[in-house]
């Protein structure tokens, strides 16, 4: 499972790593029932607190993708949605760009200065 | 890899994965049984010390198992690369960027699987499985294999954290 996030972007930290589960779920990569690292090791490895992380955690689990069980870490209980609706829309977006006469490029700045 | 990724750097990607060895786990619970059989059929053997060193040595395997072949809990990124083993992530070891010499992707072939941890002067293995798997080799040529779900995505993340990798890493 591979997690990036960027200290520098104005999306916020825990809102990053609550998007590297949300996508590990999505493509299948974090299973159900996978355990997740403990948030003080994540933490230390990708330089932020340990309550960031944690925070990250518990807004997975108040959106049911994560459930806390005493001694056993954060599970993954929820499957998420299908990354095929992602497809979709982004097919629906390329071809609206399509018809404004926009390209790759101009695509990939426009989500740049969106995200 | 020289050149480990300067501390509050931006852009962080660091890999996690856990490998869980199933007939390792199904071994420390024969073993945690026998223990409790031999203890409970134990009415006067306790002086036995054939009957007490096979108990311990038994619980010495358990112990073992438990710790260290059970499963084994990789991290990759600018820290260097993590192993924690074991249910309870103890014993663990780190082995920082600039201790790694390279970092590859090896076919472990099913003969060549520690089931645990193993040490040897020149080698140590943390192996759980056959397959691909991480082999490091470090600055002083020990070289560390490591049982991981994605081995390539671990040195993706390890040749991203290290600048200026040489061209074997990239």
């Amino acid at each position: 499972m591979r997690w990036a996030i960027d200290h520098t972007s104005r999306e916020r930290l825990q809102d990053q790593i609550a998007s590297c589960v949300r996508r590990g779920v999505a493509s299948r990569e974090l299973p159900v029932g996978e355990q997740l690292p403990p948030a003080a090791e994540l933490a230390t490895a990708l330089s932020v607190d340990r309550n960031t992380v944690l925070a990250a955690y518990r807004q997975l689990r108040d959106d049911g993708v994560l459930e806390f069980r005493r001694g056993r870490g954060a599970r993954v209980v929820s499957a998420g949605p299908p990354l095929s609706a992602v497809t979709e829309a982004a097919q629906r977006l390329i071809a609206t760009a399509s018809e404004h006469g926009l390209g790759q490029k101009d695509l990939i700045r426009i989500i740049k200065e969106l995200t | 890899m020289t050149s480990p990724r300067i501390a509050g750097a931006p852009q962080y990607a660091v890999y996690t994965g856990r490998t869980t060895s199933w007939p390792m786990v199904a071994a420390t619970c024969v073993g945690a049984l026998l223990i409790v059989f031999m203890a409970k059929d134990s009415n006067g053997n306790w002086g036995d010390l054939v009957f007490v060193v096979s108990l311990i040595l038994v619980a010495i395997g358990v112990l073992a198992n438990v710790l260290t072949a059970s499963s084994i809990r990789a991290m990759a990124g600018p820290n260097g690369f993590t192993v924690r083993w074991g249910l309870v992530g103890w014993p663990r070891c780190t082995y920082r960027l600039d201790e790694i010499e390279h970092a590859d992707v090896i076919d472990l072939s099913s003969w060549r699987v520690s089931y645990g941890l193993w040490w040897t002067p020149k080698r140590t293995n943390c192996t759980v499985s056959s397959g691909p798997t991480v082999q490091l080799t470090l600055r002083n040529q020990r070289i560390v294999t490591i049982t991981g779900p994605d081995p390539a995505a671990a040195v993706a993340a390890l040749r991203e954290a290290s600048a200026g990798a040489p061209p074997d890493l990239g």
